[in-house]
């Protein structure tokens, strides 16, 4: 595991504002005195440089969820952090936010960190206007008059093309684009160092989608904070993010600037990841992955990703690929790649 | 003329919503025509934003929902005379529905073989376990899996996509003519997503099955279908050949909804290029109190 860490100490990362080192986060159970684990995520290391967006991508079950989760500190039983760190620049010192004091949560929460979860509509109290929620979570963080941080609020509204009406409004008299909208608003007012959006624009319409995304870009520029984005639509990391993990069955498979792994990408599943998608105006044949994602609770020994592999050999069936720096700044774990490159 | 498989003609469907005084209609469909020929098989796609009606034409297609005005015909069988069991079944027999969501389209506490051999059970009247069992197979085959890989499991214990294939395997064994699949890749897999759109294809052309194919995702409409329809606010704005319709939209929406779909590659100015609807000329975030 050592190996791993010093792989992760590119010059460009000199002070990220999130480490994450060898994370592993487990759900156990016991069933009828039988332990079970699943291992969601499992030995996960990567930082995240100030000022940039990076995205997340994986299929579901491949534990981006758990690992966000983990990075939020979010940790509810059965799952528990098994092993490995969790550091920001924001809060030294305590390895992970599940091990820092509730007093260090309430003061870092929308202020240094703030999370867009995954359907975050759902943020909204359905009963209560919009502005309730801002008054909640936003102005304890912020202070100062109730109306000038009315007047705030409203500027930032607008910056999001949202009329002040929509404070006293409830959620459900609010369009899906509006509500996340005020929910990235939400998020972005007290100016956090570190977002994280698991699947922001899932939920919403091509046309909505585009609008949401091309804001949070802007918002994040002007800002210079930090976003961690998970979605699995590879379209979403291609125009939003800067830096690119992708995730399979628990692991970081493959990291690198998102250009770099749109043009080239190393790891089998993202290359076929990549070219299956379907664009306009090209009609060549694309074919899906045989086999399926594997049981977590039961994954295959050596790496994950060898049942399904069309280049898979004795040594990925028995051992597990440490991520290494293939390239600058471009981290895979394949023992294809690394034969490929020595030979 | 060629005979019509599936006849919609002039239909509109409105939701009334509020009560005596505040009365709001909402025309969910409003005036769509189109015509499926039989013997023609073809992939059409319905395309269009949410709140777009996509979902309500095809519940009227599936004769779940009744049409407020027009006619929808079947095999020149009007859907609204369609009463009694023995009429419902032998629609059944024609059309076929694939959901949005396999997990939630299964009992989580109901076998899976239960389905297949109830449905199948249906369809072709009273059989022995044995030539159900096989029908079943041979049905399971058609979409990349066996009765031993499903014999027994229940929903959980497979993956999305492989739990979409069961769906599509208990809609054929009715052997359709007409497959009604609303959204059915959007909760799949992203390495799984493209067999599945494969699959349609193969039904396409190996077993004549014409298939309705309801979507949001304008890449995998334009990989698959023959046709394309663009629903905008209930209306048909645009229809016709795929590859025309979105390499050369006419209509204003199309080529809206064209220039939205994020394209998988990395354009150099990629990120500059779609500021959105942020307006950077607003007076600045608020700072935070130190």
């Amino acid at each position: 595991m050592h190996a791993n860490v010093q792989q992760a100490e590119t010059p460009g990362d000199v002070q990220p504002i999130l480490r994450v080192r060898d994370l592993q986060a487990h759900y156990r159970t016991t069933h009828l005195g039988l332990r079970r684990g699943v291992r969601a995520v499992d030995g996960v290391s990567f930082n995240v440089r100030r000022g940039e967006i990076f995205g997340l991508a994986g299929e579901s079950s491949s534990g981006k969820t758990t690992l966000i989760k983990s990075i939020a500190g979010v940790i509810r039983p059965p799952l528990e952090i098994v092993g490995g760190t969790v550091d920001f620049a924001f809060l030294p010192g305590f390895g992970g936010l599940h091990r820092a004091p509730p007093a260090e949560l309430a003061r870092i929460r929308w202020r240094h960190l703030s999370y867009i979860v995954q359907g975050s509509m759902s943020v909204l109290n359905p009963v209560r206007r919009v502005e309730s929620a801002f008054l909640d979570f936003a102005y304890p963080h912020i202070g100062g008059h109730r109306k000038q941080f009315e007047q705030q609020v409203i500027a930032h509204l607008a910056r999001m093309r949202l009329e002040p009406s929509v404070l006293t409004a409830f959620p459900h008299e609010l369009s899906g684009g509006m509500r996340q909208r005020a929910t990235l608003a939400l998020a972005t007012i007290c100016r956090p160092d570190f977002i994280i959006a698991d699947e922001p624009t899932t939920a919403l319409d091509v046309l909505v989608q585009k609008e949401v995304l091309g804001m949070m870009r802007g918002i994040q520029r002007e800002t210079g904070s930090s976003i961690l984005l998970v979605t699995h639509d590879m379209g979403v990391h291609a125009h939003v993010t800067d830096r690119l993990g992708i995730m399979y069955a628990g692991r970081l498979v493959e990291e690198a600037a998102t250009a770099e792994i749109f043009r080239n990408p190393l790891h089998p599943y993202t290359r076929h990841l990549i070219s299956s998608l379907p664009r306009i105006g090209d009609d060549a044949p694309r074919a899906g992955l045989v086999g399926s994602p594997p049981n977590l609770a039961d994954p295959p020994p050596g790496c994950r990703f060898h049942p399904r592999c069309p280049l898979a050999t004795e040594i990925c069936r028995g051992e597990v690929p440490a991520i290494r720096e293939a390239d600058n700044g471009h981290r895979v774990a394949c023992f294809a790649v690394e034969r490929g490159s020595r030979a | 003329m060629n005979h019509l498989l599936l006849d919609v003609c002039e239909v509109s469907k409105t939701f009334v919503r509020g009560g005596l005084l505040s009365r709001q209609t909402i025309a969910a469909v409003n005036q769509v025509s189109f015509q499926l020929v039989a013997g023609r098989p073809e992939i059409l796609s319905v395309i269009g934003g949410s709140g777009g009606g996509k979902t309500t034409l095809a519940r009227m297609i599936l004769n779940i929902e009744a049409p407020t005005s027009g006619k929808l015909l079947l095999d020149g069988i009007d859907l609204a005379a369609i009463t009694g069991s023995a009429a419902r079944l032998a629609f059944m027999h024609k059309v076929q529905p694939i959901f949005q969501n396999p997990f939630e389209s299964f009992n989580p506490l109901k076998r899976l073989d239960r389905y297949l051999f109830v449905t199948r059970r249906r369809f072709s009247g009273a059989a022995g376990q044995g030539t159900i069992e096989a029908a079943v197979d041979a049905a399971l085959h058609k979409v990349g899996l066996s009765l031993e890989e499903v014999r027994h499991r229940y929903p959980h214990e497979l993956s999305g996509g492989q739990l979409q294939r069961v769906a599509i395997a208990r809609a054929l064994l009715a052997e359709p003519k007409l497959l009604v699949a609303d959204e059915p890749v959007s909760m799949i897999d992203a390495s799984l997503r493209m067999s599945i759109v494969n699959l349609f294809r193969t039904l396409r052309d190996d077993l004549g099955i014409s298939i309705i194919y309801i979507t949001h995702d304008l890449a995998t409409a334009y990989y698959v279908s023959d046709r394309i329809m663009i629903m905008q606010e209930g209306r048909i704005v645009e229809c016709g050949d795929a590859r025309t319709v979105l390499n050369a939209p006419r209509h204003s929406y199309t080529r809206q909804l064209r220039d939205a779909v994020l394209v998988p590659e990395v354009a150099d100015a990629a990120c500059g290029a779609s500021p959105g609807i942020y307006d950077p000329t607003s007076p600045a975030a608020p700072e935070r109190r130190t």
